[in-house]
């Protein structure tokens, strides 16, 4: 396929037309000020509203989407973002509806996120849900938070770690320490956690045991519910990552397979859009025994009236300002009425169809490691390629000069010069051929070709070891640098 | 359902072809037969116009603060966003995409971030600034636990007013972790925070201190200009609004080593409280300990200037538990609507909204100063585009619920409602006049308030 993208030589938005530095002095007003009225000079231009528009809409033609590339993005869900949940979140009566109202005059939306608690309940098999978490690494520490309150009421404040598999996403031995634990990794066998080790490792200092399943390497962890047992016989929680929930939808549930906690990223399985890395958003849907700590409010229904409810003695508290990031519960809740039970296990059907059928195909040229039936993604490893001279990352530079985003590569580590592949439900066979094919002719490439890659992007190959060596990360850096070439940073640590 | 599956049976029959199978179901025998599920339990699918017709007629229950007057006073502000803000958002190559990991297919979202970095950079006067957090509370959360990274100790300090909701976020944040968070007295009358104390107890195991700026409370503090060389190498944390920075001398100007914000005014609409943008910028000196995305101008294998996400060794996917903080997921669009909009009004018109601001809450204050059962504003100290007023003789929710009826949303409650009786709590509201509309509703507020008084607090 022949591919290019725009290449604007377009001007940091300072550069388009220099304007001095806004006198901010207005002595009129300074008195109100408390003598704080502004001295120091801050610039920015002042541009036309075309000049503004088009610097924006150059710049968007530099940056692929959903809507022009395929993302086969392992662990991000990269899905089609329905435009009709665009429209909806937009729509002023609840654009402009402030979190400080009385619930009187919201019980609109109030009514759609109780139904929506109630909808995430019965997907995720655990029935008490909180909205208010922005992310899924915030569910996560949010979770933990709790699990840390839990264990201090009963009196258990030795239950100091958190277990993790060695595939597990960074952000949970992240959120593990955030929250005070420390982590401590299982090793897996054969892709899936090792049994053995984790009875081994569990013990009356453990708090919780946080898993993925299907995990990262896409491959369902089917001793999920021994898994669970012998957690829950040591006296720990288990944690659900919902990053992969979209293979399981409608099959089996994390309640179904004996977790007491989950979050889910409703900007992966439920559509709502990635924002170029956000907003996302996170739900935290718990069993009986964490229900207590959940954050305040809590949302509730009396008759036919809904309140939040704040008189939750045993509740963590706050995690996020407001509700959670409502615009984006809207698009989901959407989502999840479109496709109802039927259609949520459609998802679930051709997501894990498209995976094994690309990995079936891929799986011929290069080595995929672990067993064969796999769930929404797939690990390949590029090892073989270093006998060229070229790695997994050249490979995937060279993607995208295909115009196909590049698979999640590095990861996981576990397996050398990993690349992770989630074909989503909404991409066709015929999409999944002319990925296959741009694949196939990638590896084919001549080394030279694929470390000189990319070539038809609006770049080429960025420099990212200088970007780290010399951090410039303001238009200040750049008029330092301008001014004075060597920029000091402190060393590293 | 819309057309979100492409193809039909036989597109899948063909898939299956390849694998040999002659049903999905065989895809999922890897899943344990006692933890399959039935069913979720959930309705039939439905098309795009019964989704549409079904979520406009619940919303249609909301009333929004178009429809009622607004002059509720908390963190978060519904102004006008203009058409283009919105337009460019909906890009579907920025608000499609993906985290720019893969630099050389997001150069445009990248220079956007870099743009955004350097216009909080300007605002705040400091040296480096991420591409967002979460919200303005998370990001306090975030500036107390950088703080102790960049000193360590046991105590964090912050005035005695903080917004209840920021508090009890700053105090989950920093739970995990040995320490505690002290409150630094608030005059009563004045509002004035005790900078004296702040300082005394800021020696020995002391990691940082909390100013806002303006404060939760609307106020101006007095004092900030000198705190920093009190303080000594304590860090000094600022929060702030970044519309009040385009006439309040920054942060960065007067020694803080670390400044964050909420960014929801400008660019987003309230949305019932997300998504929002949290902002955060710091010292050169202290960049390896900042948490979050970081964009870095770098350049090509060509030469030619180039974007990309730089020093990613402070952050999860990379650093694991070492990371300086969790966060994966950011508000990167918010940040593009942000800089956006920003930009569209330019500094010039930018000041001229705070000014307004500035004014009609002033202007509020001064008509209601009159009503000898209120107070306007309740404390002593300079404020800025939002102030408290008291109210004797009766309670908030008396108050808020007699405007209610004349269509007046009359300020946002100052207590923490997880404490007990709340008609019995503190004896004021936050309040802020609209952007838009202020002279007409300033006038209705005022003759409403009137009526209220008039009838003691009662129905109308």
């Amino acid at each position: 396929m022949t591919f290019r993208q725009a290449r604007w030589d377009e001007p940091l938005v300072w550069e388009i037309r220099p304007s001095p530095p806004a006198s901010p002095g207005d002595g009129a007003l300074s008195e109100l000020l408390g003598g704080y009225a502004r001295r120091t000079p801050w610039r920015w231009p002042e541009l036309s509203e075309l000049e503004v528009a088009r610097h924006f809409t150059r710049l968007s033609q530099m940056n692929f989407g959903i809507e022009t590339s395929f993302y086969p993005l392992g662990s991000c869900t990269m899905k089609y973002n329905p435009r009709v949940g665009e429209i909806l979140a937009r729509n002023p009566k609840i654009a402009h509806v402030h979190p400080d109202q009385p619930t009187e005059t919201v019980q609109g939306i109030l009514s759609i996120l109780y139904d929506m608690e109630r909808m995430l309940a019965r997907i995720s098999g655990l029935p008490h849900v909180s909205l208010q978490v922005a992310a899924g690494a915030h569910g996560e520490f949010v979770a933990l938070l709790m699990i840390r309150a839990l264990f201090q009421d009963r009196g258990e404040t030795q239950r100091t770690e958190v277990l993790l598999p060695d595939t597990a996403h960074g952000t949970n031995p992240a959120s593990a320490a955030m929250a005070g634990f420390q982590s401590r990794e299982v090793p897996s066998d054969n892709g899936c956690v090792s049994l053995s080790a984790l009875t081994r490792m569990l013990s009356d200092r453990t708090a919780a045991f946080m898993l993925t399943n299907p995990n990262t390497a896409g491959l369902f962890e089917e001793r999920v519910l021994e898994i669970a047992d012998r957690v829950h016989e040591a006296g720990g929680i288990l944690y659900y990552d919902g990053a992969n929930l979209n293979a399981i939808l409608g099959r089996t549930s994390p309640g179904a397979m004996g977790f007491d906690v989950a979050h889910l990223n409703l900007h992966k399985t439920f559509a709502t859009p990635h924002g170029g890395g956000g907003p996302g958003d996170g739900a935290l849907c718990v069993g009986d025994l964490l229900e207590p700590y959940l954050p305040v409010p809590r949302l509730r229904r009396v008759g036919r009236r809904y309140t939040w409810s704040y008189e939750e003695p045993r509740s963590i508290g706050k995690v996020k300002l407001a509700y959670g990031n409502v615009g984006l519960i809207l698009r989901a809740y959407a989502y999840i009425l479109s496709h109802g039970e039927s259609g949520l296990k459609r998802v679930s059907r051709r997501a894990v169809l498209n995976s094994n059928y690309l990995a079936q195909r891929l799986g011929r040229h290069l080595p995929r490691p672990f067993k064969t039936l796999v769930k929404h993604e797939f690990v390949l490893s590029g090892a073989p390629l270093r006998a060229r001279g070229v790695r997994t990352l050249d490979l995937a530079k060279r993607l995208l000069d295909e115009g196909v985003h590049a698979p999640t590569v590095y990861f996981p580590q576990l397996v050398e010069e990993s690349l992770m592949v989630e074909p989503p439900e909404t991409e066709s066979k015929r999409d999944l051929d002319l990925f296959y094919e741009a694949f196939v002719r990638a590896l084919n490439e001549s080394p030279e070709v694929l470390r000189r890659a990319p070539q038809n992007l609006s770049v080429r190959r960025v420099d990212e070891v200088q970007a780290a060596r010399e951090p410039r990360l303001s238009w200040r850096d750049l008029e330092k640098e301008k001014a004075n070439p060597v920029a000091s940073t402190p060393p590293e640590g | 359902m819309g057309r979100w599956i492409p193809g039909d049976d036989e597109e899948e029959s063909a898939l299956l072809a390849e694998l040999g199978l002659s049903s999905a179901d065989e895809l999922f025998q890897d899943i344990p037969p006692r933890a399959r599920i039935p069913r979720l339990g959930l309705g039939r699918p439905r098309t795009e116009s019964e989704i549409v017709f079904h979520v406009e007629s619940r919303l249609r229950k909301n009333r929004t603060d178009r429809d009622l007057l607004c002059f509720l006073g908390g963190p978060l502000r519904d102004r006008y966003v203009p058409a283009l803000v919105d337009g460019i958002l909906q890009r579907s190559e920025f608000y499609t995409s993906y985290t720019p990991y893969q630099a050389e297919a997001s150069q445009g979202l990248l220079q956007a971030l870099f743009e955004f970095q350097s216009l909080w950079v300007e605002l705040t006067n400091m040296e480096v600034a991420n591409s967002s957090l979460y919200d303005g509370g998370t990001a306090v959360g975030e500036a107390a636990l950088m703080a102790r990274r960049l000193r360590g100790g046991k105590r964090f300090l912050v005035p005695e007013n903080l917004w209840w909701e920021t508090r009890s976020i700053l105090e989950n944040y920093l739970r995990g972790h040995p320490v505690s968070v002290e409150s630094i007295p608030v005059d009563p009358n004045s509002g004035e925070m005790d900078l004296d104390t702040a300082v005394r107890r800021s020696r020995d195991d002391c990691f940082g201190l909390l100013i806002e700026y303006p404060d939760s409370w609307g106020l101006l503090q007095r004092g900030l200009d000198g705190l920093k060389s009190r303080l000594g190498d304590v860090p000094l944390v600022v929060s702030t609004d970044p519309l009040a920075l385009t006439l309040l001398e920054p942060p960065g100007s007067w020694g803080a080593d670390i400044v964050v914000g909420e960014g929801q005014g400008l660019g987003m609409p309230v949305s019932y409280g997300g998504p929002l943008l949290g902002l955060i910028a710091g010292r050169r000196r202290d960049l390896r300990a900042l948490p979050g995305r970081l964009v870095g101008a770098s350049v090509d294998a060509e030469g030619r200037r180039a974007f990309t996400l730089t020093l990613q060794t402070r952050e999860q996917h990379i650093r694991r538990s070492r990371a300086t903080s969790n966060i994966c997921t950011n508000q990167a669009l918010m940040a593009l609507a942000f800089t956006v909009y920003c930009t569209l009004l330019g500094p010039r018109e930018l000041a001229d909204l705070a000014r307004q601001e500035v004014r009609e809450a002033h202007r509020l204050a001064e008509r209601l100063s009159s009503f000898p059962q209120l107070r306007a504003p309740r404390f002593a100290l300079p404020y800025f585009n939002r102030f408290v007023l008291g109210l004797e003789g009766l309670t908030p929710p008396d108050f808020l619920g007699a405007m209610a009826r004349h269509r007046i949303l009359a300020g946002s409650r100052l207590e923490d409602p997880r404490r007990g009786d709340p008609s019995s709590a503190f004896p004021g509201i936050l309040v802020a006049p609209p952007t838009t509309g202020a002279t007409r509703a300033i006038e209705r507020y005022v003759q409403a308030t009137r009526e209220v008084l008039s009838s003691g607090g009662k129905s109308p």
